[in-house]
């Protein structure tokens, strides 16, 4: 079964993101920041859909985006933004590092669990 | 909501009819006078939060060696609170004992409440909040209390000015805020216990310890701190880079952010109507590094580029 990342630094957020979409069925890892998502993704090839904070210690979501494009050459993982960020700027970086879409917290699951489901197809 | 915050005085009088003028000038100066038993004063001063300031009555204690005593003990005890002597005749500090003198920031005597008034504007209505900051606080924050406790009550107060620097209940979290029109601090306190009865009735945290209630504060502090960023932020960078300590002194509760300020305080209460369990969550706004409201400005966003908190914009 495909695997989605779950990046967030704040444990609330990992274990509600997580909780949700595990008790829906699907496959799910955690990374506590960019630095953390950047090694699964390394280590992890299952990893279809990554869903990551913006504003985190150590490395933040788009630079982690940046390096899995750019380091990694994984041009296939789709990648979501669940953030407190909402500025054109922020979006605009998201969108050229081929990011495929944006969440302003909080999280509703029930919104977007199909989305998901496709995107981790 | 009422936007325009007040600030809470201890009031330390014993004369009914002075009493009775404190009061009135109270009501017009947005002001809430607090009254205090004799002989629970230190100890509600040791756990009083919130409060502006503390009018002192020259005649307060009885004797004049009891009344310098009292002054004494509270500077000791509240060293940063306002502490502001009626006297009956002269409206300055002049004549007052010299080993007390220092302990008072002014003088009035309530012939003329206008000594006081500008008092109060010096010591406590010194920094200007705009009422619209004030109200999307509220706002931002009463969305995001919501979002993360759907089953709770919420309720609030209105804003207030403080002066303290006590640390309420046990947990606090500070995250800076940075503008071209800001730079200070958000600090968010509240008690622990309180925290864990309500998330231990709440299945998606089982067997919650201080490290859950230190992450639920943490992202209940990140999402405020994002809505006003996004609101009242943007992308403009502060042009200063100045920086001062923090000082957190644990054995007294006592927090200084390095400025005198006046901050900006919120109180939200969120009860759980079955079994009477609630949470306080104190919000603190210290803008200690800059502040000129003047420059204050709302971000309107182009309607098209609104998405809803929670749904999923496509790209």
């Amino acid at each position: 079964m495909a695997k989605i990342l779950i990046v967030d630094d704040s444990s609330t957020v990992r274990d509600e993101v997580a909780g949700f979409l595990k008790s829906n069925g699907l496959d799910v890892a955690t990374a506590v920041d960019g630095k953390d998502g950047l090694s699964k993704m390394k280590s992890d090839p299952g990893i279809k859909l990554v869903v990551s904070d913006v504003n985190m210690p150590n490395m933040d979501g788009l630079t982690m985006v940046e390096k899995i494009r750019g380091e990694l050459g994984n041009a296939s993982v789709n990648v979501i933004m669940l953030t407190t960020e909402s500025s054109p700027n922020m979006k605009e970086r998201g969108k050229a590092a081929g990011i495929k879409g944006w969440i302003v917290k909080p999280f509703k699951g029930a919104a977007v669990l199909d989305t998901f489901r496709k995107l981790a197809g | 909501m009422n936007a325009i915050p007040v600030s809470k005085v201890l009031v330390l009088e014993e004369s009914p009819a002075h009493l009775a003028a404190i009061k009135q000038f109270c009501d017009a100066n947005n002001l809430v006078g607090l009254k205090v038993r004799k002989n629970r004063l230190m100890s509600v001063l040791r756990s009083n939060i919130d409060l502006g300031a503390i009018l002192f009555s020259e005649s307060y204690g009885g004797s004049a060696q009891d009344n310098a005593d009292i002054a004494l003990r509270i500077h000791t005890v509240r060293p940063e609170l306002p502490l502001i002597l009626r006297r009956d005749a002269d409206a300055t500090l002049d004549g007052v004992n010299e080993s007390i003198k220092r302990v008072f920031c002014a003088a009035y005597t309530s012939d003329d409440m206008s000594t006081l008034q500008k008092v109060i504007g010096e010591y406590i209505f010194s920094v200007v909040y705009p009422n619209a900051l004030v109200r999307g606080i509220t706002e931002i924050t009463e969305n995001v209390l919501s979002g993360q406790f759907p089953r709770l009550t919420l309720t609030w107060v209105t804003p207030h000015i403080v002066r303290d620097r006590v640390i309420f209940g046990e947990v606090f979290s500070l995250i800076p805020l940075e503008s071209s029109w800001c730079r200070g601090t958000m600090m968010l306190q509240t008690e622990e216990n309180a925290v864990l009865a309500i998330l231990n009735q709440d299945p998606l945290f089982p067997e919650s310890g201080f490290r859950e209630v230190n992450a639920l504060l943490g992202e209940i502090t990140n999402l405020i701190w994002g809505a006003f960023k996004n609101r009242y932020i943007g992308d403009i960078a502060a042009a200063s880079q100045i920086q001062v300590p923090i000082i957190v002194n644990h054995k007294h509760k006592y927090i200084s952010f390095g400025t005198d300020n006046p901050q900006l305080c919120f109180l939200y209460t969120l009860t759980d109507e079955e079994s009477g369990a609630s949470i306080k969550l104190h919000q603190r706004f210290i803008f200690n590094l800059s502040w000129a409201p003047e420059d204050f400005k709302e971000i309107v966003h182009d309607s098209s580029d609104l998405v809803d908190s929670g749904e999923l914009e496509l790209f």
